[in-house]
């Protein structure tokens, strides 16, 4: 017996259907509507115009739509003999803006989503529900952003050959002081401790001694059996290359080559409606992306720990979303005091028009990696092509081959599903694109 | 000062097709704590809510706003029900509409997903001949790409406040789109002396002539209501693209259209000869200090 | 007689500097001279313009404001750009016949003399009417569709260094024929160098 679903509230609406038996799923296939023709408004357009309307892709994880926009541009100068030679103060800035832009995600979808839905699930009078929180975590973030980008959302600060913002010593220094309001914020509203002893906890067993929003959640998912719910395939994908990101790809803890060249998309297996994602595989088969890939990735002691006992489960899921949370607060800072603000944010570079031919921008998303591979000729673009992180974590495929989602929602009844799915952090509008 | 027991106004913030922007930028607002004592939602795309879209969307209930984000796009199904159905249903409810963003204004980059079908919802571009146009005494266009969180946290305000929310000729709060995104820039001097910036990544330099902003010929006030509190577009070295106008998005953004070297746009209501001329009086003198970067890194100690 | 008002004479004493700087040069021609051309004391003259240099920048304002005037008319007509070209070059060589001390006074003094201009007059400044016109009719050229985008100064240079050209030519009596009778090949070679590639 087929039931559908409509999951709402993220960043736009998805159709489960499920498959039952027995009370549980069997299996599942998902729809996304809603398609806006992105790729295509973009050909025959000016290259620079991509960094204005790529953005546009998406509310929230917009800014890195920006990154892989102009990586993308920048691959083509280089790929058509004019490479470009960024200063390091532009790279810098450029990534720190893109982890500003996760953390603000991070805390949206904690306080936003996890928690009411955790709530809603557990069906518990006395759990707390904070939006809020939600939305001053992810604006104090963001304004930091903006004092380099210029505002948040919508920003087109970076382009080929660096950043446009020449800033001053005084917003690097105000920068690095909202980033410690925000990582005290976190650390007292959220965590319950600091953030330095957060990342060195060697298992799970340390978050018994914690209190505060974070303990009540993860002790919720435990009573919930998250801890026994959820599981994918163990495979994890990263491609986005950062300094607080691994390129690789893993089955369980085993590392793999990772190149971008490997990765295609496919029509979804969405029988009971049409749905205008795409999956995306990487040679032919489905992996993880996001925080926890990302956290395996780098081999953290706690994630590993977690790993080991609970696997990829929605609980190792839910809680690698905050481990990264606070690990890229401290990357963050760490960016920050490297800045060389002598040198020059912006280099020159040959004229548009002299560029030819194909570039690929790969970055690390809230979600995982998003890739833009752009065609250009005489600096116009022929072809654009977007490969969304949601994309490969909420592929639809086939029983015999599912996709992350699919698979962890198998077993569960619908209310838990649609909870686990949730844990995927879905993102439709980038999706369908 | 209004009682938590007093008639909290109630909003539905109903999407088109959209990217969620002005949502995101909303969750911006300083005051939205404050804001949310005075205004209850219906729905909302992201904040919770008292109703699921699925409930909102068999059209039993009523709201005093309705808030829409997104461009008008007649075959568009959320909660599998026609928007369209949704909107004219609310629109009739509603005492105010809201059109958040370009999109809902005037059609903005989301028209184009289908031009001849999609846009804004009383405005297809500088057309009043969008699928609201009967209610047009009721709609506010708060445009912008994304939408200020101020510009709709003010006009919420005033509407609270029981306070008339004077209109332009585009269906735009005076209050906020009377002045140009061009007031309150930190480049005017540039501007004044046409001291064009050869470059991005500078923080001198006026960025009209060369980089395409279009901040002298739109509507805004980006530059004196600050971004995320802290900063702007051309404050920070990109050219403002117009978002606010019924034209946007246009093409090759960060450039200037010239003809023959002379810019196709002069500054809003200011006649060619004017600008030609003041232009050319400008560009003869070199002001010593403003052809020198305001601070260098590298050599200053 | 009928009282000749201010402006009248202002005029008056233009015509006569501009007739005398023409003839015999700018560094020749005085005050005392020009006053005794228009009729008037020394002193009177002074509440006019106050000293030659002074005089000097006021004459090419006059040029350039009378110049930029019959091309603004041009350009607000609605002739087609090849027409508005014939119409330019029209204008400025029946200037060259009928007010040649205008410019003569342009070419032979403004040109040649920098050194009287450069404070008060840099640049551009002084001639501003006339390049806000032409850009007006560049401008629209493109705008239009019939002239080809490039640099402003590369085709004003073109046009503009042509007239001038031609209108030094004739005023040296080098020109075998009637300056009339070169206006229509000028314009065509004007339009043919700007207008738009194919």
């Amino acid at each position: 017996m087929i039931t559908k679903t409509i999951i709402e509230q993220i960043e736009g609406e998805a159709s489960l259907y499920f498959d039952m038996k027995e009370n549980v799923v069997d299996f599942v296939t998902i729809a996304f509507p809603h398609f806006r023709g992105i790729e295509k408004m973009l050909e025959g357009k000016s290259a620079l115009d991509a960094l204005v309307i790529t953005p546009r892709v998406c509310g929230i994880c917009g800014h890195s739509h920006l990154l892989a926009s102009v990586r993308a541009i920048e691959d083509a100068y280089k790929k058509s003999g004019f490479p470009i030679e960024i200063t390091q103060k532009a790279l810098k800035i450029r990534e720190v803006t893109l982890i500003l832009e996760i953390i603000q995600n991070h805390f949206k979808w904690i306080y936003l989503v996890l928690v009411p839905h955790l709530k809603e699930l557990s069906n518990s009078q006395e759990f707390f529900n904070t939006p809020l929180k939600g939305a001053y975590g992810a604006s104090l973030a963001t304004k930091i952003l903006a004092i380099f980008a210029g505002q948040w959302p919508h920003s087109s600060y970076m382009i080929p050959g660096g950043i446009t913002s020449d800033f001053t010593y005084m917003d690097l220094t105000k920068a690095k002081i909202l980033l410690e309001k925000l990582s005290r914020y976190f650390e007292s509203e959220t965590l319950g401790v600091s953030l330095e002893k957060f990342l060195s906890f060697d298992s799970c067993k340390e978050f018994t001694a914690l209190e505060g929003n974070f303990a009540q959640i993860e002790q919720l998912l435990i009573s919930l059996q998250m801890h026994k719910k959820g599981f994918a395939h163990d495979r994890f994908m990263i491609l986005g290359d950062h300094q607080f990101s691994r390129v690789t790809k893993m089955k369980g803890t085993k590392f793999f080559q990772a190149l971008p060249k490997y990765v295609m998309t496919q029509d979804t297996y969405a029988v009971n409606e049409k749905s205008y994602a795409k999956n995306a595989l990487y040679k032919n088969s489905f992996y993880e992306t996001g925080p926890l890939a990302r956290c395996m990735a780098k081999e953290f002691k706690l994630i590993k720990n977690m790993h080991r006992r609970f696997k990829d489960s929605a609980y190792t899921r839910v809680v690698a979303r905050f481990y990264e949370t606070a690990y890229l607060l401290i990357s963050c800072k760490k960016l920050l005091e490297e800045i060389d603000i002598s040198e020059k944010s912006c280099v020159r570079s040959a004229p548009l028009k002299n560029i030819a031919g194909r570039g690929e921008g790969v970055v690390e998303a809230p979600r995982g990696p998003l890739i833009h591979r752009v065609k250009l000729e005489n600096g116009k673009i022929t072809s654009y092509e977007i490969i969304t992180p949601t994309q490969w974590n909420i592929s639809s495929g086939t029983q015999e081959k599912s996709s992350p989602a699919q698979k962890a929602m198998v077993g569960l009844s619908v209310k838990e599903a649609a909870f686990v799915f949730k844990t995927f952090d879905v993102c439709s509008v980038c999706t369908t694109h | 000062m209004h009682s938590k027991q007093e008639h909290k106004l109630k909003i539905f913030w109903l999407q088109g097709l959209t990217c969620n922007g002005n949502a995101h930028s909303f969750l911006n607002l300083e005051y939205l704590e404050e804001l949310l004592e005075k205004i209850e939602f219906l729905y909302h795309p992201l904040l919770p809510a008292k109703e699921t879209l699925s409930e909102m969307a068999k059209c039993k209930t009523s709201c005093d706003i309705l808030i829409f984000e997104g461009a008008y796009d007649p075959s568009l199904k959320r909660a599998d029900t026609f928007v369209d159905t949704m909107l004219h249903y609310y629109a009739k409810k509603a005492k105010y509409i809201i059109a958040v963003g370009t999109c809902a204004s005037f059609g903005g980059i989301f028209k184009a997903s289908s031009p001849q079908t999609n846009s804004g919802i009383l405005f297809n571009e500088e057309q009043e001949s969008g699928p609201l146009q009967g209610y047009s005494a009721k709609i506010i266009n708060l445009s912008g790409c994304p939408v200020h969180p101020e510009w709709l946290g003010s006009t919420l305000n005033m509407i609270v406040d029981k306070h008339p929310v004077v209109l332009d000729k585009e269906h735009r709060p005076k209050e906020l789109y009377s002045s140009l995104v061009h007031h309150g820039c930190t480049r005017n001097e540039y501007f004044e002396w046409k001291i064009d910036a050869d470059d991005f990544g500078q923080k001198e330099g006026c960025l009209f002539y060369k980089q395409g902003c279009r901040a002298p010929m739109t509507h805004g006030s980006c530059n004196t209501i600050l971004w995320n509190g802290v900063n702007s577009k051309t404050r920070s070295g990109t050219p403002c693209f117009g978002c606010t106008e019924s034209d946007f998005p246009r093409t090759d953004l960060f450039e200037t259209k010239t003809n023959m070297s002379i810019p196709v746009d002069a500054p809003l209501g200011v006649p060619k000869r004017a600008y030609l001329t003041l232009t050319g009086i400008a560009k003869t003198f070199h002001i010593k200090r403003l052809e020198e970067p305001l601070i260098d890194y590298k050599n200053d100690n | 007689m009928a009282r000749t008002t201010k402006e009248e004479r202002k005029n008056g004493i233009i015509s006569a500097a501009l007739e005398l700087f023409s003839e015999n040069g700018f560094y020749i021609t005085t005050i005392p001279d020009i006053a005794k051309k228009v009729g008037m004391s020394v002193g009177n003259f002074y509440n006019y313009f106050s000293s030659k240099d002074i005089l000097a920048k006021e004459l090419i304002m006059y040029i350039s404001e009378y110049l930029g005037k019959n091309i603004r008319a041009i350009n607000e007509s609605d002739a087609s750009t090849q027409e508005k070209i014939e119409q330019i070059v029209s204008m400025y060589f029946d200037t060259a016949k009928e007010r040649p001390e205008m410019i003569e006074y342009f070419l032979r003094v403004y040109l040649s003399n920098r050194e009287v201009f450069k404070d008060g007059c840099e640049g551009m400044i002084c001639v501003s009417p006339f390049i806000t016109e032409m850009m007006i009719f560049f401008e629209n050229g493109v705008a239009s569709g019939e002239l080809h985008d490039q640099d402003f100064f590369s085709a004003f240079g073109l046009f503009m260094g042509y007239l001038g050209g031609m209108v030094f030519l004739y005023g040296e009596k080098i020109l075998p024929e009637p300056l009339d009778d070169y206006k229509q090949s000028i314009s065509e070679n004007i339009y043919n160098a700007l207008k738009t590639r194919t």
